[in-house]
């Protein structure tokens, strides 16, 4: 899921200093399990608008705050009170954010979250980074550990200098991602999968902004790319040229 | 001669290392460089080490030059991709630069310039191959370059890392993509690094051991508590503390010339690596009382 965290209170009073009437939009997934987009923070966040002299007209929280359509659909049932509004806050993650941005063309939208990263829950309200999107995956490679992801410096082929005693130079507290898939390819006896040398990533693939459309009747024509196929494409990537 | 004949000839190679200076002013840089010329075979030029923004190593390795000294190019991953290192190799070889040293590089997080981004978009095992490739003709994406390079490339090893085997792994690696020689992280217990050399002897490469001078029973206790890969001895700690505060800094130096002496006596490695950490004035001293001036 979206891992985001609220934006210090006073700091976002002060950007919403000059606005009057706010509608506050959050989220019922990932936002939810973080606890920055529920009913709870909705009415937290409600109540210090209040506290500095601003009106809430209203407060949603939708099934899916990135799904633009549901989102709109939702949002019409309250349509007086986010239309009395003159700012829409999103208390979701900055995909949530951007949805409100296109289902409200004529208002200011302000985050309410600071979006920070895939994570896995791995006890309530605790998220660890496991998976960083990069449109290449090696798993298969590193006995399912993303080094990726879990090495600060997304090392390939085994650990740098900088582990000491298992753990990562940058901080004590992670434990070296190289040392993890090592001691998880020895259990599994796969510790020849360490001795080929991964090749360089294709960044391209983690070219920005990524669009994937799986309905070839939906495609739309963006950047000037087309997509024939169900595959998820970086649009105007390069493709690799590997001659050697 | 150059690093590659000195190491192919059989010789007892000495290389210590260099730091660029922070800043414009290379007049101490310029007197150490003096102090080294003729003593060494080489001399590493560190490529903004701990990750604490310096003057580029590629320029003060074209200075070494001008110096008389031969340079070996510290290039880390940490702040180019692979356009920047592809194009900074060819540089460094139109200046005449052709000993290169690939190593990953400190993470950001311990230098001085914290909020910058860490690149590692390829990282020294591939950067290792990329060499050996500009070597044979070639960029990274096969694309034929007008000259090629000829760089006797090196890597670095931790004979004392903590687990071993993944580090005994990446050198495996360094090795198959083409690394020539290897410098390593400073060792302390000969008699655990000729293990280390057991297994090491099995490659076609040369092996510098890296020596970092002590200064003191405090300095050895920092190095054991905060540097990964570094095991200082409780009798080497013992017999600086033994010294007193005044000699300490003396026997630091006859530590590092007993150790050079046992490694070249014995046979144990190729060379040794001396890393002085603002002592580069001492070396020459070292050498004498190692028996190598």
């Amino acid at each position: 899921m979206i891992i985001t965290i609220k934006k210090d209170t006073k700091k976002l009073l002060e950007t919403l200093d000059r606005y009057k009437s706010f509608y506050l939009i959050g989220c019922s997934e990932c936002a939810s399990l973080c606890g920055t987009g529920n009913e709870e923070a909705i009415k937290e966040l409600t109540e210090a608008l209040t506290a500095a002299g601003k009106t809430v007209t209203g407060g949603i929280v939708p099934t899916t705050g990135c799904q633009t359509l549901g989102t709109k659909v939702e949002l019409k049932k309250d349509k007086d009170a986010s239309g009395e509004a003159e700012v829409i806050i999103a208390m979701s993650c900055g995909a949530g954010t951007q949805s409100a941005v296109e289902i409200f063309p004529d208002k200011p939208v302000y985050p309410a979250n600071d979006t920070m990263f895939l994570g896995n829950m791995t006890r309530f309200q605790m998220f660890d980074e496991r998976c960083s999107l990069c449109g290449d995956c090696v798993l298969e490679l590193t006995g399912g550990i993303c080094p990726v992801t879990n090495c600060p410096k997304g090392l390939l082929n085994g650990p740098c200098g900088g582990m000491k005693d298992g753990n990562c130079e940058v901080s004590a507290d992670i434990k070296c991602a190289w040392v993890r898939i090592y001691e998880r390819q020895k259990k599994l006896n796969e510790l020849e999968k360490m001795e080929d040398i991964a090749p360089p990533k294709d960044w391209s693939k983690s070219q920005k902004p990524h669009s994937l459309y799986n309905k070839e009747d939906k495609q739309k024509d963006k950047a000037g790319a087309t997509h024939s196929d169900k595959t998820a494409k970086s649009v105007g990537a390069p493709p690799l040229k590997e001659k050697k | 001669m150059s690093l590659k004949e000195t190491l192919q000839s059989g010789k007892f190679v000495v290389t210590a290392e260099v730091g660029p200076p922070k800043g414009t002013d290379i007049a101490t840089m310029l007197h150490d460089m003096h102090l080294l010329k003729g003593k060494l075979d080489a001399v590493n030029v560190t490529d903004n080490q701990s990750a604490v923004m310096r003057i580029s190593s590629v320029a003060v390795c074209k200075i070494a030059i001008e110096q008389g000294l031969e340079p070996i190019l510290q290039m880390t991953c940490r702040d180019r991709n692979r356009i920047a290192l592809q194009s900074d190799l060819l540089g460094a070889s139109v200046l005449g630069i052709h000993n290169v040293l690939i190593m990953t590089g400190d993470h950001v997080s311990a230098g001085d310039q914290k909020g910058a981004k860490p690149v590692y978009d390829i990282e020294s095992v591939q950067l290792l191959q990329v060499v050996d490739g500009l070597n044979n003709g070639h960029d990274m994406y096969g694309n034929a370059l007008k000259g090629a390079t000829s760089f006797f490339q090196g890597a670095v090893v931790t004979p004392e890392a903590n687990p071993l085997e993944p580090q005994l792994m990446k050198f495996k690696k360094k090795v198959k993509a083409g690394a020539n020689f290897f410098q390593t992280q400073a060792i302390y217990d000969i008699d655990k690094f000729k293990e280390f050399m057991a297994f090491a002897r099995q490659f076609p490469v040369k092996v510098l051991a890296g020596l970092v001078v002590l200064k003191s029973a405090g300095m050895a206790n920092f190095l054991n508590n905060n540097v990964p890969g570094i095991k200082v001895p409780q009798s080497l700690i013992d017999e600086l503390k033994a010294a007193g505060k005044e000699k300490a800094g003396d026997t630091g130096l006859n530590i590092t010339a007993r150790h050079i002496r046992q490694l070249k006596e014995e046979g144990i490695c190729d060379g040794v690596h001396i890393m002085a950490i603002g002592m580069e004035d001492k070396v020459p001293t070292i050498l004498q009382r190692a028996g190598l001036l």
